[in-house]
C-alpha cells in the first residue's frame, strides 16, 4: 500500500482524497496555488507545497510544478481528482516515468476515452449502441442525402472542429437537409476555420444516464449502478441521483453487462463513468466516458455503500476488485445538489468572504465542502462550494430529506444556487421523475438559458 | 532510482530559538499557558509575523510534523502556515533591524531542490557580502533532473541566503535577502 500520496486538486475533492487517505492511514501532500494558501485542504494535508500563482494554467495544470512537489516530498504516488490534470494522458506518462503511481486509468486509455471520436468507435466495436451517425465527414450533398436515409429525421449536422453548442443545426426533414447542410459548412468555416461536418441522429428530450465502473489491474471490470444527470444548465449537471426511474431491473443489468463486457475487452482499470443519452423510445446511446472519478460519485457511495475513493487507492495499488471495493450492497435512493457560489436567477458568479455557513445534518445527510465561515471563494477556479447529498429509503423520503436539508443549509456572505434547487425540488415534474436535459429551460424564465 | 528521503527535522541551534520581534520568554508563557489550559494548538498573527504553536500528535500515522516548533519568516508578508513543507533550518534569521531594513526577496518561480553551487565540490553562486548584478546566475533548482540556473532579478548585496543547499523549495519560497542597490 502507498505511503504518501499527492493530491493534484484543490476544494472539495481535495479534502475528499485527503479523507480517504487518512482512513488507510496514508500521509498526505497537498499542492496548492497562492490563492489557495489558506485552504482547508491545505490545512489538513500532512505536507502541503506551494506550486505557483493563482491561475491555474500556472499552478493546478502546470505539470511540471506538480511532479516536482511530488519528487521532493517523495510520495509513491499521485491522485488527480476530477477536471484538471484528470484525464491528461501527458501527466500520466510524466507520472509513469518518474516513478510514481497515476491513480487512474493507463496513459493510452485515456488517450482512447479524450478523443470522443475514437472513444465512440471504440466503444462500438466492442458492443455499445453508440448514436447512429455518418461515418466521418459528410462531404457533398449526395453523401449527406445518403447518411440521412440511413440515419432518419431528426438529425443534427455537426462541426468536426466543433464544439460548446456552436456550428450545429438540427434538420427535421429531407427538403430542409441539404439547405442546413450548406449553411452548416459555411458557418463552420467561419467559427473553427475548417467547414467538415458530420450528421448524427439527434434526440428531442434526452435523459442522461451514466454508469459507473470500477476496474483493478488484473482484468475484472464491474459496475456500480447507474445516475440520472438529466437536470443540467448548458451542460453543467445541477443535481444526480441514483437510481433513474427509467431503468427496469431487466434494462439495467442488460446495460451493465453491455458495458462491463466492453471495458474489459477494452481493458479499463481504475474508476471511470460511462455516459449515455436514451431516447423517450428507451434507446440508450453511449456519448462518451469520464475516465476518472466525478463530482457526483457520492450519489453512488451512499446508494451502494462502497467507498470509491479508498477503492481507487486500493486498485491503483495492486488489489484485486473484489478486496478493493469490499461488500456492495444496493440499497435505497440518493440524490445530490451541487451548491454552487452564483445568483440562483442570473447565475452570475458570486465570489467574497463568506459570513455564515451552517450545514444542515441529522439522518441520511451529507455534504463535501472546503468551505466554512470567514473562507474567501477565490474567483479564478469554479463556483462549486458544497455538494449536498441525500439519502433515504425511497426516492420520496430522499427528496423530503433534500427538502428540509436546503432549507437548512445557511450560506451567508456570498449567493448560491440553493433557492433554485429549492425550486426544482418543489416542481411536480421533478416529483413525478419526468425529466429530460431540457428540464431546467422549461422551469426557468427565459434569461436563464 | 528514487531516493528516499527523511523526513525534515527541524534543527534547533541552542535551546533558545532566535526568531525576530519576539522574546522567548514570551514563547515560554504561551507554552505554559497552552499546558494549563489542555490547547493543542495557540496561532499568533500581528503585524507580519504568525507564530503556530502545536502539540505533536500522538498517533502513529503522523511523522515529525513540520508545525511541531514555532516558525517565524520575517522577510515575508504573508509566512506560511505549519502545515508548509520547508523549514529554515539555516543560521536564525537576523534579529529585528534587518527585517526593518525592507530586504528584496529573491524568490524561486518553480518547485525544486535549492543548490547554492553548479555541482558537488565547487563554490555556491553567491555568497553574504557579494554584490550582483540583475540577470545573474544566483544558485540552481532542480526539478524533475532537470538543472535550472535561477537568475537575480535586482541588483545589489546578498545579505544572505535563505535556504540551505539540498533543501526542497516550492513556488514563491524566498532564497536569498537582497539589498538593492540604491539608483543615482
Amino acid at each position: 500500500m502507498f505511503r504518501k500520496i499527492l493530491i493534484a486538486n484543490r476544494g472539495e475533492i481535495a479534502l475528499r482524497v485527503i479523507c480517504a487517505c487518512k482512513e488507510l492511514d496514508i500521509a498526505t501532500v497537498a499542492v496548492y496555488s497562492e490563492a489557495d494558501r489558506n485552504a482547508l485542504h491545505v490545512r489538513f494535508a500532512d505536507e502541503a507545497v506551494c506550486i505557483g500563482p493563482p491561475r491555474s494554467s500556472e499552478s493546478y495544470l502546470n505539470i511540471p510544478h506538480v511532479i516536482s512537489a511530488a519528487e521532493i516530498t517523495d510520495v509513491d504516488a499521485i491522485h488527480p481528482g476530477y477536471g484538471f490534470l484528470s484525464e491528461n494522458a501527458n501527466f500520466a506518462e510524466v507520472c509513469k516515468a518518474s516513478r510514481i503511481t497515476f491513480i487512474g486509468p493507463a496513459p493510452d486509455i485515456l488517450r482512447m476515452m479524450g478523443e470522443k471520436d475514437q472513444a465512440r468507435r471504440e466503444m462500438a466495436a466492442a458492443g455499445v449502441p453508440v448514436v447512429p451517425g455518418s461515418q466521418g465527414i459528410v462531404a457533398d450533398p449526395e453523401e449527406a442525402g445518403a447518411e440521412a436515409a440511413r440515419i432518419g429525421y431528426p438529425l443534427i449536422i455537426k462541426a468536426s472542429a466543433g464544439g460548446g453548442g456552436r456550428g450545429m443545426r438540427v434538420v427535421r426533414s429531407r427538403d430542409e437537409l441539404v439547405p442546413q447542410w450548406e449553411t452548416a459548412r459555411v458557418e463552420a468555416q467561419q467559427a473553427f476555420g475548417v467547414p467538415d461536418v458530420y450528421l448524427e441522429k439527434f434526440i428531442e428530450r434526452p435523459r442522461h444516464i451514466e454508469f459507473q465502473v470500477l476496474g483493478d489491474n488484473h482484468g475484472n471490470v464491474m459496475h456500480l449502478g447507474e445516475r440520472e444527470c438529466s437536470i443540467q444548465r448548458r451542460h453543467q449537471k445541477l443535481v444526480e441521483e441514483s437510481p433513474s426511474m427509467a431503468l427496469t431491473p431487466e434494462r439495467r443489468a442488460e446495460l451493465g453487462r453491455t458495458v462491463v463486457n466492453a471495458l474489459r475487452k477494452i481493458g479499463y482499470s481504475n474508476a471511470g463513468t460511462v455516459e449515455f443519452l436514451m431516447d423517450e423510445d428507451g434507446s440508450f446511446y453511449f456519448i462518451e466516458m469520464n475516465a476518472r472519478i466525478q463530482v457526483e460519485h457520492p450519489v453512488t457511495e451512499l446508494v451502494t455503500g462502497v467507498d470509491l475513493i479508498k477503492s481507487q487507492i486500493r486498485i491503483a495499488a495492486g488489489e484485486k476488485l473484489d478486496a478493493a471495493i469490499g461488500r456492495v450492497e444496493f440499497r435505497g435512493h440518493s440524490i445530490e445538489c451541487r451548491v454552487n457560489a452564483e445568483d440562483p436567477d442570473t447565475f452570475v458568479p458570486s465570489a467574497g468572504r463568506i459570513t455564515a455557513f451552517e450545514m444542515p445534518g441529522g439522518p441520511g445527510v451529507r455534504v463535501d465542502t472546503a468551505s466554512h465561515a470567514d473562507a474567501v471563494i477565490p474567483p479564478y477556479y469554479d463556483s462549486l462550494i458544497a455538494k449536498l447529498v441525500v439519502h433515504g429509503r425511497d426516492r420520496s423520503e430522499a427528496i423530503a430529506r433534500m427538502r428540509r436539508a436546503l432549507e437548512m443549509f445557511v450560506v451567508e456572505g456570498i449567493k448560491t444556487s440553493i433557492p433554485l434547487h429549492q425550486r426544482i425540488f418543489a416542481d411536480s415534474d421533478f416529483e413525478a421523475g419526468r425529466l429530460d436535459t431540457h428540464f431546467l429551460e422549461r422551469l426557468l424564465p427565459v434569461h436563464s438559458k | 532510482m528514487k531516493e528516499s528521503r527523511e523526513p525534515r527535522q527541524k534543527k534547533n541551534s541552542s535551546a533558545e530559538p532566535a526568531i525576530p520581534g519576539v522574546e522567548f520568554g514570551h514563547l515560554e508563557k504561551l507554552l505554559d499557558f497552552m499546558a494549563a489550559h489542555g490547547l493543542e494548538e495557540f496561532e499568533y498573527e500581528h503585524a507580519g509575523l504568525r507564530i503556530r504553536l502545536k502539540k505533536a500528535s500522538a498517533s502513529p500515522a503522523s511523522g515529525p510534523r513540520p508545525g511541531a516548533a514555532p516558525q517565524a519568516l520575517a522577510a515575508q508578508p504573508e509566512p506560511p502556515t505549519a502545515a508548509v513543507l520547508v523549514a529554515p533550518t539555516a543560521a536564525p534569521p537576523e534579529p529585528a533591524p534587518a527585517a526593518a531594513e525592507d530586504l528584496h526577496i529573491i524568490k524561486s518561480p518553480i518547485v525544486g531542490t535549492f543548490y547554492s553551487a553548479a555541482s558537488p565540490g565547487t563554490p555556491p553562486f553567491v555568497k553574504a557580502g557579494d554584490i550582483i548584478q540583475a540577470g545573474q546566475v544566483v544558485c540552481i533548482v532542480e526539478a524533475m533532473k532537470l538543472m535550472n540556473e535561477i537568475e537575480s532579478d535586482i541588483s545589489g548585496e546578498v545579505v544572505r541566503p535563505l535556504v540551505e543547499n539540498g533543501q526542497p523549495v516550492e513556488y514563491g519560497q524566498g532564497l536569498f535577502a537582497i539589498r538593492a542597490t540604491k539608483k543615482k
